[in-house]
């Protein structure tokens, strides 16, 4: 009850008409971005950081909001209509909705995408509302100690256990954690890895990072390895309108990617791409009309879209309440909120209250707009989706550097850029995920905050991480993630 | 299948922790009612970067790393080398030349490692990019950019 009256007074907030504007701009050049090929939902949001800079805090992330999901369904109009998949979380829809356009059916694979983002989106955001208030009395009760251990199991979850190679990705986090170093420590104001270099005293923004290994890193990749490969654009043909089979194949398929994707956002397991594929397989499961599988079947597209925005909102659940971003696009959001001062957790729920609920309630005005303007606009993404290489790269390029150095009008951190875009692509080339290095360069100064302030209450005492009993089952659970599958591993190669 | 490129990345990342321990042992130790100073978190991060090199390296060393996907495509130096050209005189420029400048002379750069051979509509084009990225910015959004050659052009023309 007290939550609904709480996102009564945050709707007063979102339908200002200025905090309206900002949602539709957001939303507006979110899906612009995230349109272009190869500009996955972390690039856009990272990209478009550096126009938010003199807006008010709640204005600001408003408009984050509307650019994270606008980059969200970008990615599947590209995906639909190309066949190159920008992201990860959008290569199930690649499987079906590419089929679908090849086959003259380009207008129902985007209409049941939209729709099915909008009905998915809208309950993962009503699931959300209910959910962030307990999460958020829940998480009153943490002491350092278990926050502390909470990240532990995030890092370990996305580096370690998701992806191809564990140890490629505890490289990647690992090397974050070493960005998130570099700076004055907050606790003793001791200089750290910065050599005196003024620019680097700051620390290693979260723009820079994430620009330097998508946007640099990539546009190096290409050019060296792709540079001759051209991808075709599907004609959007016929009616955009679904026939009445089709909504009736596809409404169960959202219903159920929902009720996959959310839950699998709310936990540490790297955002969308997990559940899209599950939704995939499970719309396989159960269609009545297996033979259009792998020839456009519109339930692989509703499905995996719908998982893919419910598990979206579902990444908004930790990051809200716990403070902890489960994905690349997340640790980029949590930046957005570090350079208003502002800590998502759940004291924020207590101090902004109107921000808080402000930003949940544009959440719900986000997907309405994004099903209003997506439909209607889809000429133009046409449009955009069709620029040429050279140019879309060497624009990408002119945007990406003035992000980084708006930051301190300097050339430190355009060279900074670059060096994190060699190392963009290496870790491209040599398939080390970049996604726990962002996570890590985030997390990994809040860890250790909390880490050194947990040792500081038991007085250098190291038992309070296992004496606590939320630490300890945190702890507890890392250990059993890192052990089980090794046993498997063990027990399989023995049995063989 | 032995990759020197493994073996080599792997060997740089083990070199990169050592060199991380050596930067660690300058910072000082004393912490307070924690008993842990600013060193500790850097010590263990130097630990665990070396440990990971050393894995990656066994790896490398014992049949290559593991479950990395087929790579086929050759390397192509010229595009690689304009991108990176790019970058670098937009570094060089961007402080006395100004915004537009530099960012035409990228842009200009990226399209040519792209592929592009045509150089003078890559200019024309960078500048139209970059003249409406510096008025949004400027003009728009308060977001101060060096002005640089353009700024007697921008101010007589009343921006």
């Amino acid at each position: 009850m007290e939550a609904l009256n709480a996102l009564i007074a945050g709707f007063g907030v979102a339908l200002q008409p200025m905090n309206l504007l900002w949602g539709l701009v957001g939303v507006t050049l979110g899906t612009l971005v995230g349109v272009l090929p190869g500009v996955g939902p972390a690039l856009t949001v990272a990209m478009l950081l550096p126009l938010t800079v003199r807006l008010d805090p709640t204005g600001a992330l408003i408009m984050f909001a509307g650019i994270y999901y606008g980059a969200m369904f970008g990615g599947s109009t590209t995906t639909i209509l190309l066949n190159t998949p920008g992201e990860s979380a959008s290569i199930a829809t690649a499987l079906e909705g590419n089929r679908m356009a090849k086959a003259g059916r380009a207008g129902p694979a985007l209409a049941t995408s939209a729709i099915g983002s909008f009905v998915a989106g809208s309950i993962a955001t009503f699931l959300l509302t209910l959910l962030a208030p307990l999460v958020v009395e829940l998480a009153l009760k943490f002491g350092p100690a278990d926050y502390f251990a909470l990240m532990v199991f995030a890092f370990i979850t996305v580096a370690a256990v998701l992806g191809n190679s564990t140890v490629r990705g505890l490289t990647s986090l690992f090397l974050g954690l070493l960005f998130g170093l570099v700076g004055i420590d907050s606790q003793t104001g001791q200089q750290r890895f910065a050599f005196g270099v003024p620019e680097l005293l700051d620390g290693v923004d979260v723009v820079v990072l994430a620009v330097g290994l998508f946007a640099v890193g990539e546009a190096l990749y290409v050019a060296a390895y792709q540079s001759r490969i051209t991808a075709t654009v599907e004609k959007v043909r016929g009616s955009l309108l679904m026939s009445a089979a089709d909504w009736k194949r596809s409404w169960p398929a959202w219903l159920r990617a929902t009720a996959i994707g959310f839950p699998f956002g709310t936990i540490p397991a790297g955002g969308s791409e997990i559940p899209t594929f599950l939704s995939y397989a499970t719309e396989k499961k159960l269609t009545k009309h297996p033979e259009e599988f792998g020839n456009g079947a519109i339930e692989g597209v509703a499905g995996p879209e719908a998982a893919n925005n419910a598990a979206a909102t579902g990444v908004l659940v930790p990051l809200l309440t716990l403070g902890i971003p489960t994905s690349a696009t997340a640790a980029i959001l949590l930046g957005a909120f570090q350079n208003y001062g502002l800590q998502p957790g759940p004291l924020l729920f207590e101090a902004q209250k109107d921000l808080v609920w402000g930003l949940i309630a544009s959440l719900y005005v986000g997907n309405v707009i994004l099903l209003i303007l997506n439909l209607p606009l889809i000429g133009l993404w046409v449009r955009v989706l069709q620029i040429p290489k050279d140019i879309l790269y060497a624009g990408i390029l002119v945007f990406a550097t003035l992000g980084a150095y708006s930051l301190h009008q300097s050339w430190v951190d355009l060279a900074t850029l670059y060096v994190f875009g060699l190392l963009g692509f290496a870790m491209r080339r040599w398939d080390i995920p970049v996604g726990p290095a962002v996570i890590g360069l985030i997390l990994g100064p809040i860890a250790e905050t909390q880490f050194r302030r947990a040792l500081s209450i038991s007085q250098g005492d190291v038992s309070v991480f296992f004496t606590h009993p939320i630490s300890a089952s945190f702890l507890a659970l890392t250990a059993l993630l890192i052990v089980v599958p090794w046993l498997v591993r063990r027990f399989r190669s023995t049995s063989s | 299948m032995r990759s020197p490129a493994e073996i080599a990345l792997s060997l740089g990342v083990v070199a990169l922790g050592l060199g991380v321990a050596g930067v660690t042992a300058t910072l000082p130790s004393e912490g307070g009612y924690a008993g842990i100073g600013p060193n500790f978190i850097p010590a263990v991060v130097a630990a665990g970067i070396i440990a990971v090199g050393v894995w990656l390296a066994i790896e490398a060393f014992t049949g290559g790393w593991r479950k990395a996907p087929e790579h086929t495509d050759t390397f192509a130096p010229a595009p690689f080398l304009w991108v990176s050209a790019g970058l670098f005189a937009h570094m060089l420029l961007i402080a006395w030349a100004g915004f537009i400048v530099a960012g035409t002379v990228l842009f200009a750069g990226v399209a040519r490692g792209f592929g592009s051979r045509r150089v003078a509509r890559d200019i024309a084009l960078g500048l139209v990019f970059t003249i409406g990225i510096y008025l949004f910015f400027v003009k728009l959004l308060n977001v101060s950019l060096p002005a640089g050659w353009f700024a007697p052009l921008l101010g007589t023309a009343g921006i």
